[in-house]
């Protein structure tokens, strides 16, 4: 920059003789707005770095406070706990899907009689409350008001007849028994009409019905969820007394910390007797170091019953594997009974590891720095605010922000390029001035709103879609919940479409004309010309096109933290494709989230930073990439 | 001799059958694009209209537009008839009806009332935001198209651009909280405790201490310019370099300098390109919510932005409703009901007519200037 300067400077004028001129004041005036673009940049990554660094000491004295107060230990049996809490629920949905499976036909008519039954209440239940509940029309002077309530409520119930949910399991008589016997339903009836409690009792029928050959795996299944009493009630016990080392280690945590100001408030005070105060402060808050070794023996001698009960649950687990069924004949059953399958040879091998590991875990062994760095990179669990133990795993969010990725891309790659193809190849120019605009218009929707179309309107008709009969053969369907990976992964299709497709339009308008000439001088068709000449002339440029809308759709956040579903889990893998339909959080979600309500200056405000800091990286090497990409296709 | 006839093949050429099916399906996805787009836009016009329009002159509910923001209560009364009020005309019923006693009660946050608060907010961000970053904006293009020749410091400013384009808007949401809200330097007597560093004036105890701007309107209006620098460096250098050279050579051999050029002969003539790109960076910036959510907007607020302040400068540090942020608090926070979805449907459509307008205007403008600017 100072060579600029001074070569520009030329001999005339005094004033530009000596090296400064008014001309030169304006210059840099400009030259610093531009570098401006460089502070900022810089602001951005230092600002990142300083509220995000401090995140892995403290971390790192979290898990040392969990190592410490014995949490982990509680937790190697917690965990083998919960995953027989899991293959538990697993075998006992397998079971109700089996029997609700076979009696589906009953249960669909008591379930569509049940819908329209609770239509009918909601519809009328607010007139018909304040007729219940009314103390002025109780009273004598107040009988036109009773009947005007009671009008009211007429008009009302004749409104919710009008229009009753389709009910195609019930037959025609069915239904218009249930209408009629709604209809001349009195206000004051508490108890369900008799064809609501009728069918109900046909399907309880029905499932014991179905129950009955099962039953040897009801027993199975019984017999299984009580093996793990004896370990819950051990692991209740353990967790109540380290939940109090833990809080005193805490506390303790707190006090030092005090502490330290005091003394560098000490410190940096002029006046004696005011250090001399501070002083006494500081020594005064000196906590008395908690006693954690008296409980932690105590702890560390539960070991041999740990171990003990282990084993038994182990070989009660490997005689219920023999037990169960290999296959059930409901698809759902099916599907539900073949994933405990799968899962139990993971449990029975954990099962069995875990006595090395209770009888190898040490109180006393050091929590390094990597520690908290491979425990944020790989953990597989990010929970805060919990009263246990918080734990900051990336891992759920970048996969749930990936698999938005994934579906987003996978719908707008071949859409855009097809589009942008279209447009640039075979489209009129009228066509042109009319498609270009609107999809230029689509990426001008903010995306909140998207957000608010995914909420109210997509996942709406989604949910209805993947409740038809005709669909069933979509693996995940009918889905759990309406806001998911795919919904959002589909608006973000809808949001990175623009992108994808101006930027492969351009990339396909800068071929030289001569190529597409040249093709078809030579003979080739329109088609094979766009597909043989033209795509791989503008590779580079339809590549970078890709990589940026990857990058736009990896930051959005209005639409996923909407739609996404915020549930902080790696998806279920076992359910195949069906992984897509689950709800799930993402990378930039969870900063919009939770920043707003984390102390400042907490390890998990801090984490979320560090969250930061990684999508800022991600981002930036794939824009990086785009344009190695764009800079290729320019030569 | 051959017969020329024969040379040229009759009938259809081989593979016409393919060329139209491959022609159909590209043609077909992309109007599926276009069809998708404007269900999505029928859809939210259908459910919107009804909150703002009505069939009465002036065929506009005026209301919605200019009142405030307020709670909506849902409430039979004896009589078994339904009002919907929002909270300051609840009221009044309550005080015109003593000892009325209502039943089945129901409050909805945030939806009774009108987005007065929410539009003005927005207005005010959009507007700091744009001024800031024209100012700084077009100054670095000034400079960047003008002055800069090939230099190390040129190539780290372009990338720096470049990189600055990329970042997704929630790190900028990170970065506005981190730098405006908490450590941008103020004039205080009290400087906050958390203060990064206090640097005293000498003056009557005044101090320069770095605590941030706390969630302000000025803060917003930082982080928005920031976010949207890139866009207007980039499309006002394009304007800029889009003047011919001659202009510049002409006004420099009659002896005018560098400045003089640059102001008489260079940026009267871009000025317009800049404005209409310009447009398009407001209709970005109007709908931004994740850099605003943590530096400048509140989900709800009693007063206009401008009222109930001791000076005038104090509107730079109050909060404000934003509309995009208005609609997120709708949609996220409150349980959809028939009854919210005035609110819902009408802010959303609202917006949507908003950022419609200005992205129309800007293309149309863009169309206008293409074919009056010719040199």
């Amino acid at each position: 920059m100072a060579s600029e300067k001074s070569s520009n400077a030329k001999t005339g004028h005094k004033f530009q003789r000596s090296g400064f001129s008014y001309e030169q004041l304006i210059r840099f005036f400009f030259a610093s707005n531009a570098g401006l673009s460089i502070v900022i940049l810089t602001l951005i990554i230092a600002f990142l770095l300083k509220e995000g660094l401090g995140f892995f000491p403290g971390y790192r004295r979290d898990l040392e406070t969990y190592r410490i107060a014995g949490l982990e230990f509680v937790d190697i049996s917690r965990n083998n706990l919960t995953a027989h809490e899991q293959l538990t629920s697993l075998l006992n949905r397998a079971y109700y899907a089996e029997v609700n499976g076979k009696s589906s036909r009953e249960l669909k008519r008591t379930e569509e009689a049940s819908a329209l039954y609770n239509a009918f209440t909601d519809q009328v239940g607010p007139t018909r409350d304040l007729i219940l509940n009314n103390p002025q029309a109780e009273t004598d002077g107040n009988a036109g008001m009773k009947a005007a309530l009671l009008n009211n409520y007429e008009k009302q119930r004749e409104k919710a007849l009008q229009k009753p949910l389709s009910t195609p399991h019930l037959t025609n008589e069915e239904r218009q028994q249930l209408i009629e016997s709604l209809r001349a339903r009195p206000p004051e009836a508490t108890d369900d009409p008799p064809l609501v409690a009728a069918l109900a009792q046909e399907f309880v029928a029905a499932q014991q019905k179905h129950a009955a050959p099962l039953q040897e795996f009801r027993t199975v299944i019984d017999d299984f969820e009580s093996a793990g009493f004896d370990l819950g009630s051990i692991v209740m016990e353990m967790t109540e007394s380290v939940t109090v080392t833990k809080e005193q280690l805490q506390t303790a945590d707190i006090l030092e910390k005090d502490r330290k100001t005091l003394l560098a408030a000490a410190s940096g005070e002029k006046d004696p007797v005011e250090r001399e105060r501070l002083l006494a402060d500081a020594h005064a808050a000196l906590a008395d170091k908690p006693d954690v070794e008296t409980p932690m023996q105590a702890l560390l001698e539960r070991k041999p019953e740990c171990v003990r009960l282990h084993e038994e649950l182990k070989t009660a687990s490997s005689a219920a594997f023999d037990k169960i069924p290999q296959s059930l004949t409901e698809s759902d059953a099916k599907r539900i009974l073949s994933a405990a399958r799968k899962a139990w040879p993971v449990f029975i091998t954990d099962l069995d590891m875990a006595p090395g590991k209770i009888n190898a875990w040490k109180h006393t062994d050091p929590v390094p720095l990597s520690d908290a760095f491979m425990s944020f990179l790989t953990g597989k669990k990010w929970v805060t605010g919990g009263e246990w133990q918080d734990f900051y795993g990336i891992l759920p969010l970048a996969i749930g922000s990936l698999m938005i990725a994934m579906i987003a891309l996978s719908i707008a790659i071949p859409v855009s390029i097809s589009a942008a193809i279209y447009v640039n190849h075979f489209a009129k120019p009228r066509e042109q001035a009319l498609v270009k605009p609107i999809i230029e218009f689509i990426q001008a929707i903010p995306s909140v709103v998207l957000g608010f179309v995914g909420i109210l309107v997509f996942g709406t008709i989604l949910r209805e879609i993947s409740v038809m009969d005709a669909f069933q053969w979509v693996p995940g369907f009918p889905i759990e919940e309406r806001l998911n990976i795919f919904t959002a992964g589909c608006l973000l299709a809808l949001m990175s479409i623009p992108t994808i497709f101006s930027l492969a339009e351009d990339a396909l308008n800068n071929v030289p004309s001569a190529y597409a000439e040249a093709s078809e001088a030579l003979g080739a068709s329109h088609v094979q010309t766009a597909f043989r000449v033209m795509i791989p002339a503008s590779f580079s440029g339809i590549l970078a096109a890709i990589l940026l809308g990857f990058g736009r759709v990896i930051g959005e956040t209005m639409v996923v933290l909407l739609v996404a579903g915020n549930r902080i889990k790696i998806p279920d893998f076992s359910e195949g494709l069906g992984a897509f339909f689950q709800p799930s959080h993402t990378l930039t979600g969870i900063i919009a989230q939770e920043l707003g309500e984390v102390p400042l200056g907490s390890v998990h405000y801090r984490a979320l930073f560090v969250v930061g800091i990684v999508l800022f990286a991600v981002v930036l090497g794939i824009n990086a990439t785009a344009h190695h990409f764009v800079n290729r296709a320019k030569k | 001799m051959i017969d020329p006839e024969i040379l040229i093949r009759k009938g259809m050429p081989r593979g016409y059958f393919k060329d139209i099916f491959v022609r159909l399906a590209l043609g077909s996805v992309t109007y599926l694009i276009l069809i998708i787009a404007l269900l999505l836009f029928a859809r939210i016009i259908i459910d919107g209209a009804p909150a703002i329009f009505s069939t009465k002159f002036p065929f506009v509910d005026i209301e919605f537009l200019t009142a405030k923001n307020e709670t909506l209560h849902v409430f039979d009364d004896a009589e078994g008839t339904r009002h919907q009020l929002p909270a300051s005309k609840y009221n009044e019923y309550l005080d015109a009806h003593p000892g009325a006693t209502i039943y089945n009660e129901k409050t909805f946050s945030y939806s009774g009332g009108g987005i007065a608060g929410p539009i003005a907010g927005t207005a005010l961000l959009t507007l700091g935001a744009i001024i800031l970053a024209l100012f700084f904006g077009v100054s670095a293009a000034i400079y960047l198209a003008e002055y800069a020749k090939q230099s190390p410091f040129i190539h780290a400013v372009r990338l720096a651009i470049l990189n600055l384009a990329g970042i997704p808007s929630i790190v900028f949401g990170l970065f506005g909280f981190s730098v405006f809200v908490l450590a941008v330097p103020v004039i205080t007597n009290t400087p906050s405790d958390r203060s990064l560093l206090v640097i005293p004036l000498l003056i009557n105890d005044f101090a320069l201490s770095f605590q941030g701007w706390n969630s302000s309107l000025m803060a917003g209006c930082a982080t928005l310019a920031c976010m949207i620098l890139p866009v207007i460096i980039t499309a006002s250098e394009e304007s800029l370099r889009a003047v011919p050279q001659g202009f510049r050579d002409a006004s420099l051999a009659m002896g005018a300098t560098r400045w003089q050029t640059i102001r008489k002969c260079v940026l009267p003539y871009s000025m317009p390109g800049i404005l209409t790109s310009s447009l398009l960076a407001i209709t970005r910036v109007a709908g931004e919510t994740a850099p605003i959510m943590f530096t400048a907007a509140v989900a709800a607020k009693d007063d206009f932005p401008w009222e109930g302040l001791s000076n005038p400068f104090d509107i730079l540090s109050s909060q404000v409703q934003a509309l995009p942020y208005h609609i997120y608090t709708l949609a996220a926070r409150i349980p959809n009901s028939e009854f919210t979805q005035r609110a819902q449907y009408g802010s959303v459509l609202v917006f949507l007519i908003l950022v419609a307008v200005l992205s129309f205007g800007s293309m149309l403008l863009r169309a206008k200037l293409r074919a009056k600017l010719k040199w």
